[in-house]
């Protein structure tokens, strides 16, 4: 600044002093520019490390190590990164270092050896400022203008989620849950979510819903839906009471299907107590709660008797499939006074008092009413979730959410929320409470708990804008639809064998078998007898096989089928002539090992993995000797720990089991059947 | 009616977990929610990172026979003599040797029964590294606590 000063006063003779003045000024900054890069926070850190590398070290590894005296930086141009945190954290990936003091100390865990530095760097997993040679700047605290600063650790799954998109990932517990929540609530059928692709979520078809619900209850519903559901997944929509009206008049006049007859039923010979016997034999709770306990893959049924007509009912559950041919329900085989037993029994039980008599059904007129209705129904996108013949199809309702994790944090809205201007805050707060954001909005409110609504935000904020190059992405391919054809195909339909089992990973996974390899797993006879009159093999589980009600062919050529398709070539072949030696040694091993503690045998035993006193009937040994010598393989979170037996030891428990449960194996052993 | 109280429900529950979090760390104002949210899920904020991924293993793994809170209490508990001990009391816990010593290789390598089962084959060496983590910080919340 004194320079310029001088410039304008001084007159040409003076010139020289022009120079000398200006000469000083460039020597003053030029020195201060050395003292500062002298002195810069980096150059003390790696001081400080050289003095604690001589004690960290002995002489001969020291004389080996790398001299550190410089930047160091990470350029992995494939993700766009320069990092250069390593020049201060100098034992990062030196496991001498382990325990040492900040920022000097190993990297915690084996994250490096999956992870390494030269492939990852830092603020791939990290975030913050990875040029940056001091700590402040480097954003290990938030900073003022860095829009994204390092995360902590609880949120850093985040970041794995960028390259791990298979659905959970291990390691990440939080990441993983936000993500089976997103499916479970459906956030996909109104926004486009990369990771989501291709998954439905879908609420009942509504071409009928005026032959199904009380124009009391729907009402009521379409107001709040956790006001008589507290786990509904519909969200609450924050409609007025002149919406509610319309809409409720125009989804009254959706009568597209009648119900089956039930004209023949005599509803007063209706046997309760008979309805109450079939309800836990056909194990409903397995899917419907009641009173709070129970599956979640269908609705609760606590107050069931307030939602819907009696007809209804009687004839849903005589085909569901009819009214929803999508439907995760199967279809029983009941006769039409079993279904009335049942129907009359769910009405009764499960309604409240003030439920009063039922209205017949009546089709609005106003024509003024359902066209407002209609557009209501369009307007916030009931269609994203609901079928409904003769309305437009509107997609995706919502806004697509590919590149979320990038919008610039201070452009988004937060309303009055007094909290941090960062894309998480602003995920958080949307997923929470939607209409706080000082902006209309058409998403419901979902009613989350807070900390449900962080982990749903954390599964989102790993969708970034840029698409990492594909050496970096761990996809799970998508799984093939299943869809067999045939009588074993109808027989799949009619009891929704995939609503919780798998095939190549399609399907349910409310039971923990899959069916790829059933018939290898299991005795041909056993499964022909069990899908008769499925019992309890875990006795610990809640969610049963139901009792189908299957014709006995059918049982049957299920197990057939079972037999000669769903095999694994590399267990079938076993040799199962054991000896009694092994099998003595089997026993034996049995209780060194302490399978006791999980196993039941006769009335002995744990109660976390299945029961065994049969298994000798039940399961197949080539199946029993897989299982045993790597349980991982075939369940990657079982808790069947894999005890790294010899191929002997296995022979043996193998040959044990196999002898479990079976009259002709126990005379061999002397007698004793368990 | 009803609109306005579930709001407010939300609302103090957001309140509630900034607070809980605000105990733990110096006040920052203004606030980040989601990770406070986060945080007070985990025992209150007890509990640190590496203990909280240590948690999720054991709630899989081991509290069918350990409970929940490790107490011993586990649904598959009454099947098993011995017992499994209250770890929240338990002198074991102390030492990470011995206790990494039972995870992987069972309490049977330590002289005691079979009955806990041997994970080291079956869990990688970072989930036990965590697990382990874990079952120490549950001292901690005894002598905080009393
Ligand atoms: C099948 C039931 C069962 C499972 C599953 C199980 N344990 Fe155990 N655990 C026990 C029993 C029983 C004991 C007591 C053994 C004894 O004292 O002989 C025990 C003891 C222990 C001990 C010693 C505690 C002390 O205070 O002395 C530790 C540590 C332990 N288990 C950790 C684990 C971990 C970690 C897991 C999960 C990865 C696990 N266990 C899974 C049953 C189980």
């Amino acid at each position: 600044m004194g320079v310029a000063v001088e410039v304008k006063t001084i007159a040409p003779p003076r010139l020289h002093l022009v120079f000398a003045g200006l000469g000083l000024a460039f020597l003053l900054i030029f020195s201060w520019v050395l003292f500062h890069e002298g002195t810069a926070e980096w150059r003390t850190t790696q001081a400080r490390f050289r003095r604690l590398e001589t004690t960290v070290k002995n002489p001969h590894q020291l004389a080996q190590s790398v001299s550190v005296a410089g930047l160091r930086q990470i350029w992995l141009p494939d993700l766009g990164r320069v990092d250069r945190c390593g020049t201060c954290h100098l034992g990062i990936d030196d496991p001498a270092f382990t325990g040492a003091p900040r920022p000097f100390a190993a990297h915690p865990g084996t994250w490096l050896s999956t992870h390494p530095t030269d492939r990852f760097g830092c603020t791939a997993c990290h975030d913050g400022q990875g040029q940056a040679t001091d700590y402040a700047n480097a954003a290990h605290q938030p900073q003022p203008f860095v829009s994204r600063p390092m995360r902590p650790l609880e949120t850093i799954e985040a970041n794995c989620g960028a390259c791990h998109r298979a659905l959970d990932p291990p390691d990440a517990p939080r990441l993983a849950e936000g993500r089976r929540l997103i499916i479970e609530w459906g956030c996909f059928s109104c926004h486009d979510i990369p990771g989501f692709e291709g998954l439905t979520f879908r609420g009942p078809a509504l071409d009928s819903i005026g032959y199904k619900v009380r124009p009391g209850w729907l009402s009521v519903w379409l107001g709040d839906p956790k006001s008589y559901l507290p786990q509904s997944r519909m969200g609450k929509f924050r409609l007025s009471p002149d919406e509610i009206a319309n809409l409720q008049g125009f989804l009254l006049s959706q009568r597209a299907q009648a119900p089956l007859d039930n004209t023949g039923v005599d509803w007063k010979k209706a046997d309760t107590a008979n309805g109450r016997a079939l309800f836990g034999e056909l194990r409903c709770v397995s899917c419907h709660a009641v009173n709070g306990r129970g599956g979640t893959m269908g609705p609760e049924l606590t107050r069931i008797g307030d939602k819907v007509r009696r007809p209804w009912l009687f004839s849903y559950l005589k085909d569901p499939h009819r009214v929803q041919p999508d439907t995760p329900m199967l279809r029983y085989r009941l006769t039409d006074d079993q279904l009335r037993d049942l129907t009359a029994f769910l009405y009764e039980e499960y309604s409240s008092a003030g439920a009063g008599p039922e209205p017949t059904p009546a089709t609005y007129q106003d024509a003024r009413l359902l066209a407002a209705g209609h557009a209501v129904f369009e307007r916030r996108g009931c269609a994203s979730c609901h079928q409904l013949a003769g309305t437009k199809d509107t997609g995706r309702i919502g806004p697509s959410l590919a590149g979320i994790a990038d919008r610039d944090p201070d452009e988004l809205p937060y309303g009055s929320n007094i909290v941090r201007h960062t894309t998480d805050n602003y995920i958080f707060l949307k997923v929470l409470l939607p209409d706080t954001l000082g902006q209309p909005s058409s998403m419901p409110t979902y009613g989350f708990t807070p900390a449900d609504a962080a982990k749903i935000a954390l599964a989102l904020a790993s969708i970034r804008k840029t698409d990492l190059p594909a050496s970096y992405v761990l996809r799970r391919p998508a799984p093939v639809p299943y869809r067999p054809g045939g009588k074993f195909g109808e027989l799949v339909t009619r009891y929704r064998c995939l609503s919780c089992h798998s095939v190549g990973g399609f399907g349910g996974d409310l039971s923990t078998v899959p069916l790829d390899r059933i018939g290898s797993q299991l005795q041909h006879d056993y499964v022909a007898k069990y899908l008769l009159n499925p019992g309890a093999v875990r006795v610990s589980v809640e969610a049963r096989m139901p009792v189908f009600h299957m014709l006995p062919e059918e049982a049957t050529s299920i197990a057939d089928y079972f037999s000669t398709v769903f095999l694994d070539d590399s267990i079938e072949q076993y040799d199962t002539n054991f000896t009694a030696a092994e099998t003595r040694r089997g026993e034996e091993l049995y209780g060194q090992l302490g399978c006791e503690a999980c196993h039941q045998l006769g009335t002995k035993g744990g109660y976390v993995g299945p029961e065994l006193s049969a298994s000798g009937a039940r399961l197949k040994a080539g199946w029993i000797a897989a299982w045993l010598s790597t349980p991982q393989r075939y369940k990657p979170d079982t808790l069947q720990p894999d005890y790294g037996l010899s191929s002997t030891d296995v022979r043996a428990l193998t040959a044990y089991l196999s002898s479990l449960g079976r009259r002709d194996a126990a005379k061999a052993r002397g007698g004793d059947a368990r | 009616m009803r609109a306005r109280a579930s709001r407010a429900a939300a609302i103090m529950a957001l309140a509630l977990t900034t607070s809980v979090a605000c105990r733990t760390g110096p006040p920052s104002q203004p606030g980040d929610p989601m990770l406070d949210a986060i945080r007070a899920e985990e025992r209150q904020g007890d509990l640190s990172y590496v203990e909280s991924q240590g948690k999720h293993l054991f709630l899989h793994y081991c509290a069918t026979c350990h409970g929940d809170e490790a107490r011993g209490d586990g649904q598959n508990a009454s099947n098993l003599s011995p017992p499994p001990p209250d770890m929240t009391a338990s002198k074991s816990i102390l030492d990470a040797t011995l206790l990494e010593k039972v995870i992987t290789q069972g309490s049977a390598a330590v002289g005691r029964s079979p009955l806990s089962p041997p994970w080291g084959r079956s869990l990688s060496r970072q989930e036990i590294d965590y697990l382990v983590a874990y079952c120490q910080s549950l001292s901690r919340k005894k002598t905080q606590k009393p």
